[in-house]
């Protein structure tokens, strides 16, 4: 059996490979929404786990939570980037609005859709019930712009401005997923307050706010001297792996702090363009280590895991179907727009993954494994989705 | 006047840094830990502290001239479990597997830096070096180990027979040299030419060689403790293949490397950390393996494997200069992370017990390489500046010589507990002295900044 995997291993290892060095060869499509969407490092994850080898075994997986950590902290900064003000400005208000209520829309609806769901298929009570939906419905508002990337320029064609508008939502709807995110760690008793959730909450805050000034006065020490590029990797890392760990061991969010550090880092640091090439020069391979890892605790032992995902991508497409259709009725401007806007919103991309890994290692239970692989496989079936609806909203539109 | 003007407000800037640091660690520590996550929190936070605080006191080091090892070395000792304690010893421990990881990467690097040509011009250099140093440290280390026995406190109640096995491990221990401390000193100096090449050389060659030297002495206490027993040709047999299976093993995963950067060529740095745990991985699964299975300990050692796999790229491919600009891109956080938690490690406990011993040794051990280095200069016709300094070159000591000590307290458990306590308290001492007498000597031979 082990040798039957230790070939499966090598053959994904291998094409892989292939993918990475040859980047134009052409295959099915099944087969190059898989190897572009980076599902193989799932898979590659789960043989190297204990399911099958063995090999990080939680011995070893325990050893490596500082680069989880670092993996967490890196997304959070780069998420963080992509909220500089003087960029945003450079479109009207009512886009950036329309994103935030994309966003939160999406999120309100599948939450309150799998907050009734969950308990009819598994055996899940408060408070980790909220939490696994306040997740996945986090996850469910994020957007990447996969399919826009990969869209050929005549595919496009005259739909320029409806491509436009979407890469903006894409960039811009994981801000609200990721605040409310962060009101899942309430149900975590922070370590200086045991009062009420309202009493978490204000601490959460006031920390959060408290440690990201400190986190950033020292970034700004770090940055006051100008410092070769070696050196500002070194000092990125290990910001970056401060701020992770202060952050769980405060019991919040690695994901959210960092990010918070990066959108102050990106508004008001010298260095910013510098820091932005550091943290995008190894963005590639810290997604494809977020796939492994979370390869490593994906259960696909039940029938259950493999339908559930199905329904929340389900509740996904309607969510985001419903705020996308809300939205461009919602402003003049955005009236110019197709209603099923919200069909070119349907790529997951990496940061739910992040979500979903810092989900898993701030609430160690076998719900957030079972909720965990539902996710990961629900995002697989947006992979394959999203490309089709995505020409179909561009089909319809050039008509 | 003008280096103060420039010193000062980077001092100022540093020890705000630090003084920020601290406050954060000592609130963090104040703090009520109870789940797992907040333990891991903690250690990844204490790991981001540790690599912070050794790069701003390496920095702030410079002013004395000291290599920034050394101040990597001092942070972590400051930071560890016998100082501050913000590093507890659990936290190390915890540590280990990253450590395991710097020091994978640091033998590619080790091996990448070993060039052919320059080998071969100072083969002779090399095998008189190696064979002296072994011989003579060897030789007074055994000599005086028995000599103060009379006066030490630490040993009075081993047998002769003990005694002499105690000094026959602690010779051979005293001949290990550190290869990772040898590499970052090069690579911080930019060094390069004849006193470099030779100094590398005969550190990786040694390292080799120490595997083989310290099996043959465990072989040989064994027959001292054991009456009746004889030597056991079957270990050296197995010995023999671990260390050719560990140089193929190199050789291939060199070739793989060579492939990959030919073939592929993007996000080498994580293909090479996927390559430093996959060895390190697979070397420790085989040797469980051939335990259980064959009830052989074939002892697969990864250092060698890196180090083979790094001289195969540079030596053996034209993809080289690639692969150690890749290493190099990566290669501050790694050193700064793995000589602060050697520093962390480092037994302040043991150093304070048995301190009249380690000094005396390490005095003895200094003498030992000295008298070689400066006999091999000799022999070798090399250059009388080389002769002289070629001794500061060689104190250095760290991972490969606990890893030994606690083999063999494995072996003999009744000399054991004396034997890692004397080797990590003399191991202290090289580990603080060494960094700085190498940067001195390359400045001294004129080799730095010619890289």
């Amino acid at each position: 059996m082990k040798i039957t995997f230790a070939l499966l291993i090598i053959i994904f290892l291998a094409f892989s490979g292939y993918h990475l060095s040859f980047r134009n060869f052409r295959l099915p499509l099944f087969a190059r929404q898989f190897y572009l969407s980076g599902t193989e490092f799932l898979f590659l994850g789960l043989l190297l786990g204990p399911q099958f080898f063995n090999l990080l075994d939680m011995e070893t997986q325990k050893g490596l939570a500082p680069l989880c950590a670092l993996l967490l902290g890196w997304i959070g900064l780069l998420t963080g980037f992509q909220f500089e003000v003087k960029k945003l400005r450079r479109f009207p208000a009512e886009y950036f609005l329309a994103a935030i209520l994309e966003g939160c829309l999406t999120l309100a609806s599948v939450f309150f859709a799998l907050y009734f769901t969950l308990p009819i298929f598994m055996n899940i009570s408060n408070p980790i019930r909220t939490v696994a939906a306040i997740t996945l419905a986090a996850a469910a508002a994020c957007t990447a712009q996969t399919s826009l990337v990969l869209m050929s320029p005549d595919s496009i064609g005259r739909r320029r401005d409806t491509v436009r508008l979407l890469r903006y939502l894409s960039s811009i709807d994981c801000l609200s997923a990721l605040l409310i995110f962060g009101l899942a760690f309430i149900f975590h008793p922070l370590p200086i307050s045991d009062g009420s959730w309202v009493e978490a909450l204000g601490w959460g805050v006031l920390i959060s706010l408290g440690a990201s000034i400190g986190l950033l006065l020292l970034f700004t020490l770090f940055l006051s001297q100008r410092r070769p590029e070696n050196e500002l990797i070194l000092i990125v890392i290990g910001m970056t792996v401060i701020t992770s760990g202060m952050a769980s061991a405060l019991n919040f969010s690695p994901l959210l702090t960092n990010a918070f550090v990066g959108f102050w880092l990106v508004n008001l640091s010298r260095d910013k363009e510098r820091i932005y090439q550091i943290l995008l020069s190894i963005e590639k391979p810290i997604y494809l280590l977020l796939l492994v890892f979370l390869g490593f605790g994906l259960r696909i032992d039940s029938m259950y895991v493999i339908f559930l995902a199905a329904v929340y991508c389900l509740y996904r497409i309607l969510g985001k179907f419903i705020s996308g259709f809300l939205v461009t009725g919602m402003a003049r401007e955005l009236k110019t727009y197709p209603r099923k806007l919200g069909f070119g919103l349907l790529d997951q991309g990496g940061l739910p993954l992040a979500i979903f890994l810092d989900f898993q290692q701030a609430f160690p239970s076998d719900i957030a494994v079972f909720v965990t692989s539902l996710a990961i496989l629900a995002v697989i079936y947006n992979e394959f989705l999203s490309p089709h609806f995505l020409r179909r909203l561009l089909t319809a539109d050039s008509k | 006047m003008a280096t103060k003007n420039t010193y000062t407000p980077k001092l100022i800037t540093n020890f705000l840094i630090l003084s920020l640091l601290a406050a954060f660690a000592c609130w963090l520590k104040s703090l009520e830990i109870e789940t797992g996550w907040q333990k891991a929190g903690l250690t990844t936070f204490s790991l981001g502290f540790v690599l912070l605080a050794a790069y701003v006191i390496s920095k702030m080091l410079v002013i004395a001239k000291l290599p920034l090892i050394s101040g990597y070395i001092f942070a972590g000792i400051i930071a560890g479990p016998y100082i501050t304690g913000f590093l507890t010893e659990d936290m190390v421990h915890r540590l280990r597997l990253v450590d395991d990881l710097a020091l994978s990467f640091i033998a590619l690097t080790a091996g990448g830096t070993l060039h052919m040509q320059f080998l071969r011009k100072r083969g002779k250099a090399i095998v008189l070096n190696t064979t002296f140093l072994i011989l003579v440290v060897f030789g007074l280390v055994f000599i005086a180990v028995i000599l103060l026995a009379n006066f030490s406190s630490l040993t009075p109640d081993l047998t002769k027979a003990q005694l002499m096995v105690f000094a026959c491990l602690l010779g051979v221990i005293s001949v290990a040299r550190s290869p990772s401390s040898a590499i970052a000193i090069i690579s911080e100096c930019r060094a390069s030419g004849v006193f470099t090449a030779t100094v590398m050389g005969v550190t990786v060659v040694m390292d080799v060689l120490l595997i083989i030297l310290f099996t043959l002495a465990l072989a040989v206490s064994n027959i001292i403790l054991t009456a009746g027993s004889a030597i056991d040709y079957q270990t050296f047999m197995v010995l023999s293949l671990a260390v050719a299976g560990s140089l193929l093993l190199g050789v291939f995963s060199g070739k793989c490397i060579s492939f990959y950067i030919k073939k592929i060529g993007h996000d080498l740095p994580l293909f090479l950390l996927f390559v430093s745990f996959g060895v390190f991985k697979t070397s420790l699964w085989l040797n469980h393996f051939m335990e259980a299975h064959f009830a052989t300990s074939l002892h697969l050692e990864p250092l060698l494997i890196c180090m083979s796999a790094g001289f195969t790229v540079q030596n053996f491919s034209k993809t080289g200069p690639m692969f150690m600009e890749s290493l190099d891109y990566v290669s501050l956080p790694i050193y700064v992370l793995f000589f602060s938690l050697a520093g962390a490690s480092l037994n302040l406990d043991a150093l304070r017990m048995t301190w009249p011993l380690a000094v005396s040794l390490v005095l003895v051990r200094i003498t030992g390489i000295f008298v070689a280095t400066w006999f091999a200069g000799i022999l070798n016709r090399d250059p009388a500046e080389h002769n002289r300094t070629a001794w500061m070159a060689y104190i250095t000591q760290a991972g490969v010589a606990i890893g030994l000590a606690q083999l063999a307290q494995r072996h003999f458990p009744e000399i054991g507990m004396y034997l890692t306590t004397v080797v990590l308290a003399v191991i202290t001492v090289n580990q603080v002295v060494g960094p700085i007498t190498f940067k001195m000597a390359l400045n001294m031979v004129g080799e730095t900044g010619k890289e």
